[in-house]
């Protein structure tokens, strides 16, 4: 197949799987599972085969025209791509495969696995894309297919109100995704990815901090990012590959499509909107109980990472970091799922607690992960937060110190969550029966570990993603000393704390002993759905009805109702005069030679 | 003696008269047919008289007109009563309602 025909298959081969389960597997879980997992593995080949194979193509096939104004629907194939598409294919088949064992005995299995393939395909969808209104239709598709993941367990009233939170959330955010597009078309006269240029005119600076609204809705960025913990309601293996691969990442890669189009002042906006997500959810994620928010958190921390780096200049660092992440963030949320699926669905980590002897294989992969994330020298996780310190240490002193206390608070409640869940004494009598789940669940893990411990050593990559990595920032001397230095210390401290702090088990020290912090960051975690709740709840309600009064009384009372009302009033009173009697109908035509007589007479 | 003008005009008033009566008053479909016949005939009977007093021949040619078409009229009025007798064995037009609102 020539490199393009592979492209193509790796786009239509999800969509042709999800087709075929809806349309024809949807009692048939079993079949519709393996057609999934099947469609996953090709894809990951075709992936692979692409990426690797060396070919690097741009193609594009007009699809509409509107006068001068042209849609086109094309790929654009670079390293960057490569990269991107190499990463949703590891780990969307690591996920399907995982899904095998986990949603075994789902009675929605055909629904989930169809899911899983539509979201496969509207996130190729988005790495193949060249120009933006391609982007943006895959955009879009991946909001559906979260919404409809996230909306698995539908009977269930709190997944389903996560599910459309998840998706109005990510519609304000493609709002001005929208918008920017539109100025951006103005700005360029074209969308396509390979055609576009930075302006400096003052109103196409708009057009980079319009586009990264979209990656706020997307990536969880503040003050969007109220969607990703509620998101959580979904089934694990949906979280994860929200988390790693497609949903989330979608924002970063759309970022670093869109790098040619930055101006300085856009770039430290999108830092400083990354740092302060960044620092904002460590800080909610240290109150969480919950094993899978508190991951949610991590995630959208580390997220801030990315988009901070990105803001800096780096598109190289951002994408490492997110290569690196989705690694161990699926290992984790893996982990978390096998761990919640040992427990019978306890997912409260005050309940657990000694599973290291009883679920080995997680522990140990788990624990892997645990030290990719927090940066352990060696693992994937430092290498790449070490090339985001550099970034930050030699552009913005400030968001280098905002991203330093991030890393001790992500050390911090990653070896909490570690310590709580895995070590001590079990606490409660899921804990006390866990035990490791099949092969399917187990193998994804053994490789997504082996991928956290070496993910990090990209000089080892094949050169197929150079255009990527060359980019990534490298210190030397002194500020290569510093950073290595701080972000020991760092860890260190952080992992220290924790470990020193929830040395008892089964309690939560922070909120026994530490009463007024612990409140104050709950109450920073939930200050913005507060907010946003009092916003909907009265501004917008108050003023919709309002509107709604106007509209009642106004428009459909009076300019309405009006015609409408003096029709029907007619239409009553001439009703009574269809008797259907004939003789009624005579004394009319009596009354009308009456009429005419008299006219005719001149009296009237 | 000769009758008047008058006189004939009013019999021709009389005549329609009752059968405007009849049309209005009577329920029985055949009925207000007959009567509807009458009103035709005390106009045709107008006519002849005009003509005739006249000494001119216009109403007569009227009148031909008239009683050519009233006999068309006559063979379709019927066979539509007796189809509407085929369809609801009645020919009352109290119950004959069924193009009420």
């Amino acid at each position: 197949m020539t490199p393009l025909n592979t492209a193509l298959f790796v786009l239509i081969a999800p969509l042709a799987s999800a087709a075929l389960i809806t349309l024809f597997l949807g009692r048939r879980g079993e079949i519709a599972s393996a057609v999934s997992v099947i469609t996953a593995a090709l894809v990951a080949c075709g992936a692979f085969s692409l990426a690797f194979g060396g070919a690097r193509f741009n193609a594009a096939w007009e699809w509409l025209r509107f006068g001068s104004f042209a849609v086109s629907i094309g790929f654009k194939f670079d390293d960057l791509a490569a990269l991107m598409l190499s990463v949703v294919g590891v780990i969307g088949l690591c996920v399907h495969v995982y899904s095998l064992g986990y949603m075994s005995d789902d009675a929605g299995k055909a629904r989930y696995f169809g899911g899983l393939s539509i979201f496969m395909f509207s996130m190729i969808g988005i790495v193949l894309a060249d120009n933006l209104f391609m982007m943006f239709i895959f955009w879009d598709l991946v909001g559906f297919s979260s919404y409809f993941l996230i909306n698995h367990w539908r009977e269930r009233k709190s997944a389903s109100d996560a599910a459309k939170k998840a998706f109005v959330v990510n519609r304000v955010g493609d709002f001005g995704f929208l918008l920017g597009i539109i100025l951006c078309y103005r700005v360029n006269g074209t969308v396509s990815l390979s055609a576009l240029g930075a302006d400096h005119a003052v109103y196409s600076r708009l057009v980079p901090l319009l586009l990264f609204c979209g990656a706020v809705g997307k990536s969880a960025q503040l003050p969007l990012q109220v969607w990703l913990p509620d998101a959580m309601e979904g089934p694990t293996p949906v979280s994860a590959l929200i988390h790693a691969a497609t949903m989330v990442a979608a924002g970063i890669y759309m970022l670093c499509r869109i790098n040619v189009l930055m101006v300085p002042q856009a770039q430290d906006v999108i830092a400083w909107v990354g740092t302060l997500t960044s620092l904002y959810a460590a800080l909610c994620a240290v109150t969480q109980r919950d094993i899978k928010k508190v991951l949610a958190y991590s995630t959208l921390s580390q997220l801030g990472y990315m988009v901070a780096a990105f803001g800096m200049g780096s598109v190289g660092a951002a994408m490492f970091h997110l290569t690196t992440h989705a690694f161990f963030k699926a290992l984790l949320f893996l982990g978390a799922g096998s761990v919640i699926l040992g427990c019978h669905h306890e997912q409260d980590i005050f309940r657990m607690g000694g599973l290291r002897g009883r679920m080995p294989v997680t522990f140990w992969t788990f624990t892997v992960a645990v030290a990719a994330i927090v940066g352990l020298p060696g693992l994937a996780g430092f290498f790449s937060k070490d090339a985001i310190l550099v970034l930050a240490f030699e552009s913005n002193r400030a968001v280098f110190a905002v991203l330093a206390f991030t890393a001790i608070l992500t050390a911090f409640y990653m070896l909490r969550l570690w310590k709580i869940v895995f070590l001590g004494a079990p606490q409660g009598e899921p804990a006390r029966h866990a035990h490791e789940g099949s092969i399917s669940l187990t193998a994804p893990l053994v490789l997504l570990a082996a991928l956290s411990a070496v993910g990090g050593y990209w000089r080892a990559y094949p050169k197929a993603f150079e255009g990527v990595f060359s980019q990534i920032p490298e210190a030397e001397g002194a500020t290569h000393v510093i950073v290595l230095v701080t972000s020991i210390i760092v860890l260190a401290v952080g992992a220290g704390t924790a470990l020193a702090f929830y040395a008892v088990d089964g309690r939560d020290t922070l909120e026994g002993k530490s009463r007024s912090v612990f409140g104050l960051l709950v109450a920073l975690r939930t200050s913005f759905d507060t907010a946003y709740d009092y916003y909907v709840a009265e501004v917008q309600q108050r003023t919709a009805m309002v509107l709604n009064f106007l509209d009642v009384v106004g428009l459909a009372g009076i300019v309405v109702r009006g015609l409408a009302g003096a029709t029907e009033f007619v239409g009553f009173g001439v009703r009574a005069l269809h008797t259907g009697r004939l003789n009624n109908y005579v004394y009319w035509f009596l009354g009308g030679v009456v009429v005419l007589w008299a006219y005719a007479a001149g009296i009237l | 003696m000769k009758p008047s003008l008058d006189a004939y005009v009013m019999l021709s008033a009389a005549l329609f008269a009752i059968g405007f009566l009849g049309v209005l008053v009577r329920r029985n479909t055949l009925v207000i047919y007959m009567c509807l016949e009458l009103m035709l005939v005390a106009a045709t009977l107008a006519l002849v008289a005009f003509s005739r007093f006249n000494g001119t021949e216009d109403g007569d040619v009227f009148v031909f007109f008239i009683l050519t078409v009233a006999a068309a009229e006559v063979a379709v009025g019927l066979a539509i009563i007796v189809a509407l007798f085929r369809a609801r064995r009645t020919v009352e037009v109290d119950r004959l309602d069924s193009m009420r609102h």
